[in-house]
């Protein structure tokens, strides 16, 4: 409302005819200015002193400043809200439940946003089955900002608009009658998509839909089918299991969809004196063999051959000590009786069907309600591709399947693809095949769109998006629904498929709040395999041809934890993940055993400044090479196997900075992960960027990583197994946790919340889910290949990965001790390289309530915080780096250079598109100061003020860090230990607990709980 | 004056007989001279190097300190060894200058001088890697309890780092006063001497209105040992200091008690190494020999064989701490059966090679002697000295406690172009100090001369220890002659009797008037060597107009006077001849 006061100027407006006031509303001035009296005084003028070089003094001067005054600020593009959307409040996250289904991860999860970006992905905790949020999942908001994804939909390489590309799709597909049409999908479980195909068929019956997994389960799937005549893949529940017994599965992985780490975690945390027992039969090193209390290095074709002698087998043949550890498994498994679970990840149609029918009596194991996550078969596909390649096929129409990359027939499926009369790829990048085809339909990423999955029978799961898409992009289904003729959205068609086909009673607005349902309603999941198609699929000729072929090497073609099957390739997070297992970042590279690199010649060398090279080789199946493939030396590696990595290599639609490593599908002939290759050593020197080199412990365990086993956790006293370290004062020896042992005096933590974090380190696999977390929340610089390479990755929370040097690391410790008095170091340092034990270890800033750096910074940057926490006050830092210096734990990071927008480091934080990733509440760091973990502060102050703001107290639990949210087997647990009730306190006061390097006296708030492992044999 | 014993192992400080003049003319010739060819090529090389190496600094500032071969392990590597190596070396000076002037040393006076601009110098090149190796230079002024409108921010008193700041500026500030304060009077001798306006000018601002008054004197001595007094402790608590750096971390390696006296002893040793080698080039180049000479270096040996002593029983006694500790983190410190057997064995073994094995060749006397040696010794001790700093830094931090994040390190260009760049700049300064300041102490030196005056010795020599010491007599040569430098001093005789038969000669042949009159070369008088020549001149028998007055008498008298050729004169008819040499010069 305007105001009516009225301001006088002077009592002279009260004169109503005022000559002045009148004056003064006509001219500025109330008297004119004299400027003739001042520029007619001809006298005056001269006799000034304004000298002409005075005059130009000021011009110039008058010029300059202009000029400078006329540059323009930096603009920065922000717009305001014109009406604010009813739920963005600004500062305040949301969270929308939706679920990512990409054909190769499946997850229930939760997206954090803030002002209606998408910037962080978490668990959705209601969710007990709903995939695993791994290290991929909490990536994939970034891939949501991908600079390289298709700005719109085009038609031979032009851009053009949606209603022209459906006239153009129309009359094609009109051309394209009566002749065979594929529609070639990644596995999408999803009902109401499954339905629509169903429908698109019915409009254009020469077209038929194949489904088709860049990395295949096809055996397992082929083995269950023919079993129990569905075709999915059994689930498991490893907590329901006493003994594990595993041939190649990695389950912690990516195997058979992944997701095993939850229950399998439960069950292996010591409770009431018993946990699972868990032995492993593998040939690569993988996160699970890592884990097991029992880990065989065997061969892809030892392990048919130890499938087979676990089921009633023989085991002629087998080394001798295999053969041992074999008949040992088996009398487990036998005592174990229901509790029992023997799991193979053999690409063997044969060995699928042993382990179903032995687990057949396991409460372990359910096939009533199969996974559904995996539907490819390799015959169908491999139809398809003889199709493409042979001619018969005349139009291909690929959804979320990359074929000309992922396909192991590569050049020669390209240029069939190119011929093609009909090609058309659904894409969210000019990938391989999109880049060949002749029209691309640009897709929207999962979180800019709707959609469901039934991943599991019974459970079904709803996507909805959750940013208005960012570029020209319309899904498939929309897509189809269009050309099938009807003006429907898919969001509607959707709710009416689910109204009328799966809700069960419950509503759609829960449904879309939980993310899920369950419910018993069955849906049709367009199953078009046939029985027929599968016997003729049994390529078990690559395994069974191993046996018989002695000259060569079994190769493990496997998936990484950081990307995968390569759909995010262009994700540096994923990129810069390390690798769980060897610590190397932004490669893929041929695994191989000691003695094997030996007799090649093979090897890897540390240069000065600590980073390691390595050597090249060719690899040879067949008519197939791939070349210069650098070679790691993997401790643990079976003898005559190697291993390599799929979904490297990618080249098309991919930032030159992420196109690393070597594209292995070439050699994934027959969708069989298992092959029969030549290896050949090659020159050149590979540089590897490694975040660790020194892999064992050098005899340190007691004070890194404690380790007991069951049977001593069990019957001896927590001094006996898990002692405190002690310090000598007044001639005795003292607990270093007595209060005389500390020359500091304490902080008061009495008041108000005091944070501790524990660390199970049985609970903990490894998988980096919690690292990427922590990218996200805390806006951490990706660095790239050479800084890594330098040991200048910029990860708060790391996860440090240790080989024994002996067979296990108590003999490590022996080892150590007895070192001769001339022997160096070399023998603890050097891993045991037939098969080391393993153990995980994440390591973020302990916080130490007596902290090394907060004595030693000069300006007090870094300092004690009221909760616990040790506060690092970026403004402040002058960057002198003595507290990195004076880190026993190693967790600080220094910002060498400007990680965000500069040129050199051009990942997600040099655009506009990838900086909407960043999160809000945490400032990105400038370079010259000190980083390192803050327990998640952003997170913690945000729950007391909610907690404050509805007057309410915390419960425990809200308390929650990115680690520990991010954590799937619940190994990370925070909370605030003045809560007397709160679990943190119990894990405190456990006989497990310990702290890392306790004998520092530094008093970490951050805890670990020893690792147990059940060594017992019978 | 009774007899007069002289300890045969005392050498004399300053050599060649010099006269006070001598002195002054010999201190102040390269500051009024010209600068010759080899000052200018080494001149150039130090100041590309410099440049060099401000480029590289540049470079580090404006890109960042990623620009160094650092990582997330490794915080601090050459800067860091750097900096204690400079500080290091800049610990000679004060400790010449102070500590040896309360134990009354004479034998500094002829070093103090450029040992405490080495100290100044070294210290500037110190300082700049802390500036440098912030991640935020420009905020460098954190570090100081500068009030600020934050209120309760504020430096952390705890930090060694801070302490460190305190300890070197402290340093500086009290080298650079008692560097000045010596200096005054030797600048007012060169304002004295200097004929160029604007010299003579700035010398005369810089010695501070210097008149050579007692009272001048008695300030000058009282505020020297006031100073001295002030910078003896800083000799040890600066370097105390910087070992607190990382003997009060908790790095293994690091955290060591032994520390303090250690590095303090380290440093005294590197430090003297320095000025062996900076003293040997420059007594060679500026013509010094007299005044630093064999002895100076010898006593400088000694000082290097005592704290090479001490830093190498520190050595053994961390090697030995590592063992019988046996802590598995002592494994990998510097010195430890890991660090010589593991990827820096190279480091270790020069840091025992360079600090303890050469230095033992300082115990023979004839090689701690020999200039030449001592050169290339001193140098090895630079070399590993900045090991052993190498080796505590980069060493320890390389396997520290958690293996995982056990690394190496590898130096950049910019890492060695900096370090080489602070080499070119503390060269460019000293040689511009030796060309515009009193290198030498010359005041100071003049006050010990009569002590090393090589005439009493040969005095004695000639007329047994009972020859009073006192010439009554100053012998001084008129002034014009004074530069052609007189090999040997008067030994005419003391008595009063020998004086009145000079007095009488000379009355009768005429007193030489150097303001009017010419000299005349007397060797061509046949029979007048130039050893003759010489006793003539110092009768003041300069002309032939003198020699030919000279009759039976005078040549009786001459005989007396100058027993060394007795009745040549007459013999040669000197007198006859000089009257010919006389009238042909007409």
């Amino acid at each position: 409302m305007a105001s009516d006061k009225k301001y006088w100027r002077s009592v002279e407006e009260l004169n109503q005819d005022s000559e002045i006031v009148k004056a003064l509303q006509q001219k500025e001035f109330v008297t004119e200015i004299p400027t003739d009296e001042f520029l007619g005084d001809k006298k005056a003028l001269e006799s000034t002193k304004t000298t002409r070089r005075d005059f130009l003094k000021y011009v110039g001067f008058s010029t300059a400043a202009a000029t400078l005054a006329a540059c323009e600020g930096p603009v920065v593009k922000s717009i305001p809200y014109v009406i604010q959307p009813e739920e963005v409040v600004p500062g305040k996250a949301n969270y929308y439940a939706t679920t990512m289904a990409d054909g190769f991860d499946f997850a229930n999860v939760l997206v954090k946003t803030r002002e209606g970006r998408p910037i962080k992905i978490e668990r959705n905790d209601l969710s007990e089955d709903g995939g695993s949020v791994n290290a991929r999942v909490q990536a994939s908001v970034l891939s949501l900002y991908d600079m390289k994804r298709l700005g719109g939909p085009l038609v031979d390489g032009q851009d053009v608009s949606w209603t022209d590309f459906d006239a153009a799709v129309a009359a094609k597909l009109d051309a394209m009658a009566g002749k065979d049409v594929v529609l070639l999908t990644n596995t999408l479980a999803s009902p109401s998509t499954y339905k629509l195909i169903s429908e698109f068929i019915e409009k254009y019956p020469n077209v038929r839909h194949v489904m088709y997994d860049s990395v295949s389960s096809s055996h397992a799937l082929d083995a269950f089918q023919q079993k129990y005549g569905v075709r999915g893949l059994p689930s498991y529940d490893f907590s329901k299991a006493d003994t594990i017994v595993s041939v190649g599965a990695d389950f912690l992985g990516d195997w058979q969809g992944g997701g095993y780490a939850r229950s399998y975690a439960k069950g292996r945390v010591p409770k009431n004196g018993k946990m699972s027992r868990h032995i492993h039969f593998e040939a690569n090193m993988t996160l699970t063999g890592a884990k097991a209390d029992k880990r065989v290095p065997a061969t892809p074709s030892q392990q048919l051959q130890i499938i087979k002698a676990l089921t009633g087998g023989s085991t002629s043949g087998l080394p001798e000590a295999m053969v041992n550890a074999v008949k040992n498994a088996r009398k487990q498994l036998g005592k174990a009786g229901k509790r029992g679970l023997l799991v193979t990840g053999l690409p063997d149609v044969e060995a699928q069907t042993l382990a179903l029918e032995y687990n057949a009596m396991s409460d372990a194991m359910d096939v009533e309600a199969p996974r559904l996550t995996r539907q490819a078969s390799n015959a169908a596909v491999t139809a398809v591709v003889n199709g493409v390649i042979g001619g018969s096929v005349k139009g291909l129409i690929t959804v979320g399947v990359d074929p000309v990359y992922s396909l192991p027939y590569g050049q020669e499926f390209a240029e069939a693809y190119k011929n093609l009369e009909f090609s058309l790829a659904f894409s969210m990048k000019k990938d391989a095949t999109a880049s060949l085809a002749q029209m691309v339909a640009a897709t929207p990423h999962y979180l800019e769109s709707w959609g469901d999955v039934q991943m599991k029978k019974g459970t079904f799961s709803l996507m909805q998006p959750t940013i208005r898409p960012l570029f020209n992009t319309r899904q498939f289904q929309d897509c189809l629904l269009r050309w099938n003729g009807s003006s429907q959205k898919y969001y509607d068609y959707l709710k009416d498929t689910w109204t009328t086909s799966i809700l069960d009673g419950t509503g759609w607005n829960k449904a879309l709040h939980d993310g899920f349902v369950v419910s018993n309603r069955e849906v049709s999941m367009g199953q078009t395999v046939v029985n027929s198609e599968m016997e003729s699929s049994s390529a078990n000729g690559a395994l069974a041809s191993l046996q018989d072929n002695s000259g060569g090497y079994e190769l493990t073609l496997y998936t990484k934890t950081g990307l995968g099957d390569g759909q995010q390739a262009n994700n540096p997070w994923l990129q810069e993940l390390p690798d769980p297992i060897t610590r190397t970042t932004w490669d893929n590279y041929l695994t191989i055993s000691a003695a094997d690199a030996e007799d090649l010649g093979l090897e890897n060398k540390y240069v000065s400044n600590g980073a390691m090279n390595g050597s090249y080789v060719n690899v040879s199946l067949g008519a197939v090479t791939v070349e210069n493939v650098p070679v790691i030396i993997q401790p643990g590696q079976a003898k005559g196997s190697v291993g390599l990595a799929l979904g490297y290599g990618k080249t098309a639609a991919i930032q030159e900075e992420m196109q690393t490593g070597l594209n292995a599908y070439p050699l994934y002939q027959n969708f069989s992960d298992v092959q029969n290759v030549t290896i050949e050593k090659v020159g050149g020197v590979h540089k590897f960027a490694s975040v660790q080199l020194q892999s064992t412990m050098v005899g340190r365990s007691h004070d890194i990583i404690r380790e007991t086993t069951l049977e001593i956790f069990n019957t001896k006293d927590k001094e006996f197994f898990n002692e405190d370290p002690s310090v000598e004062y007044d001639g005795q020896h003292i607990s270093i946790r007595d209060e005389k042992a500390d020359i500091w005096s304490p902080f008061d933590s009495s008041i108000g919340h005091h944070f501790n974090m524990s660390i199970d380190l049985n609970a903990c696999t490894g998988c980096g889910a919690c690292v990427i977390a922590c990218h996200a929340e805390n806006n951490v610089p990706v660095v790239g290949k050479d800084e890594v390479r330098k040991f200048r990755d910029m990860h708060w929370l790391r996860i440090d990965r240790y080989y024994s040097a002996a067979d296990t690391f108590e003999e490590e410790i022996e080892m150590y001790e007895n070192l001769g008095a001339m022997e160096t170091y070399k023998k603890v340092e050097t891993p045991s390289w037939e098969n080391p034990q393993v153990a995980f270890q994440p390591v973020m800033c302990q916080h130490c309530n007596h902290a090394p750096c907060e004595t030693v910074c000069p300006v007090a940057a870094t300092s004690h915080g009221r909760q616990g926490q040790n506060h690092m006050a970026y403004n402040r830092c002058v960057g002198t780096r003595y507290c990195a210096n004076n880190c026993p734990y190693k967790v600080r990071r220094f910002n060498w250079f400007n990680y965000s927008e500069n040129d050199e480091f051009d990942y997600n934080m040099n655009n506009d598109l990838g900086r909407m990733v960043l999160n809000p509440d945490v400032v990105v760091r400038s370079r010259g100061v000190m980083e390192k973990c803050s327990l998640c502060i952003q997170m913690t102050q945000k729950t007391i003020l909610e907690a404050k703001r509805e007057g309410r107290p915390i419960k425990d639990g809200e308390f929650q860090t990115a680690c520990s949210n991010a954590c799937d087997t619940g190994a990370i647990v925070f909370g605030d230990v003045n809560d007397e009730d709160s679990e943190i306190v119990k894990l405190k006061d456990g006989d497990r607990r310990y702290h890392l390097l306790e004998n520092v006296g530094t008093k970490p708030n951050v805890m670990y709980q020893m690792l147990i492992k059940n060594t017992s044999e019978d | 004056m009774s007899s007069h014993y002289e300890a045969p192992i005392r050498e004399p400080l300053v050599l060649g007989e010099k006269s006070y003049h001598d002195v002054s003319v010999e201190i102040a010739a390269p500051v009024l001279g010209r600068a010759n060819k080899s000052w200018w090529i080494v001149f150039t090389i130090a100041l590309i190097a410099f440049l060099w190496g401000l480029g590289c600094i540049i470079y580090t500032v404006v890109t960042g300190i990623g620009v160094w071969g650092l990582d997330k392990t490794i915080g601090w590597a050459w800067d860091i060894t750097n900096f204690v190596w400079w500080v290091g070396i800049g610990h000679a000076g004060t400790l010449i200058s102070a500590v040896l002037l309360l134990f009354r040393q004479k034998w500094r006076m002829a070093i103090n001088r450029s040992a405490e601009a080495m100290t100044i110098f070294a210290v500037v090149q110190a300082g700049l890697f802390p500036l440098i190796h912030m991640g935020r230079p420009w905020l460098a002024y954190w570090v100081l309890p500068i009030p600020n409108q934050f209120g309760s921010l504020w430096v952390n008193f705890n930090s060694p780092l801070l302490w460190d700041v305190f300890a070197i500026s402290t340093y500086l500030s009290i080298s650079l006063v008692f560097w000045w304060t010596g200096l005054m009077p030797d600048f007012a001798m060169i304002r004295d001497r200097a004929v160029k306006p604007f010299q003579k000018k700035i010398y005369g601002i810089l010695s501070f209105g210097w008149t050579g008054r007692a009272k001048d004197w008695q300030r000058f001595e009282e505020v020297e040992l006031v100073l001295a007094g002030l910078a003896t402790p800083l000799v040890l608590s600066v370097h105390t200091i910087v070992s607190f750096d990382f003997a009060t971390s908790v790095v293994p390696g690091w955290h060591s008690t032994v520390f303090p006296p250690y590095f303090v002893a380290g440093a005294v040793f590197s430090g003297f190494a320095m000025v062996q080698t900076l003293l040997i080039i420059m007594r060679k180049v500026l013509h010094l020999e007299d005044y630093i000479t064999v002895l100076h270096i010898e006593y400088m040996n000694k000082v290097i064989l005592v704290t090479g002593g001490i830093v190498g029983v520190a050595y053994i006694t961390e090697y030995f701490m590592v063992w019988y500790s046996g802590v598995p983190y002592e494994n990998y410190v510097y010195l430890s059966f890991g660090a010589a057997t593991g990827p820096y064995w190279w480091a270790f073994w020069a840091l025992i090679i360079c600090n303890m094995v050469f230095p033992l060749t300082l115990w023979v006397k004839k090689w701690r002697r020999n200039i030449i040696w001592t050169f290339i010794v001193s140098i090895i001790i630079n070399i590993g000295m900045w090991f052993e700093r190498f080796n505590i830094i980069a060493v320890d931090l390389s396997k520290d406690r958690l293996p995982s994040s056990w690394t190496l390190f590898e130096p950049t260009f910019v890492d060695i172009g900096t370090f080489i760049g602070t080499i070119g700049f503390f060269f460019v300064l000293f040689l511009l100090y030796a060309r515009t300041f009193p290198v030498v102490s010359q005041a100071m030196l003049k006050t010990i001369m009569k002590s090393s005056a090589e005439q009493y010795k040969q005095l004695r020599a000639e007329h047994g220890n009972h020859t009073p010491h006192i010439n009554e007599h100053t012998e001084n040569p008129p002034a014009t002659i004074i530069h052609n430098k007189p090999a040997a001093r008067v030994e005419t005789g003391d008595t009063a009797v020998k004086q009145v038969k000079i007095d009488s000669l000379m009355g009768s042949l005429g007193v030489f008037d150097p303001a009017t009159q010419e000299m005349d070369d007397l060797k061509l008088i046949s029979g007048v060597g130039p050893v003759m020549e010489q006793k003539l001149h110092q009768l003041g028998i300069y002309t032939f107009d003198q020699v030919s007055r000279m009759t039976d008498r005078e040549y009786d008298l001459l005989d007396e006077i100058v027993p060394d050729f007795p009745g040549r004169a007459k013999r040669d008819d000197w007198a006859g001849q000089a009257r010919i040499l006389k009238n042909k010069k007409k």
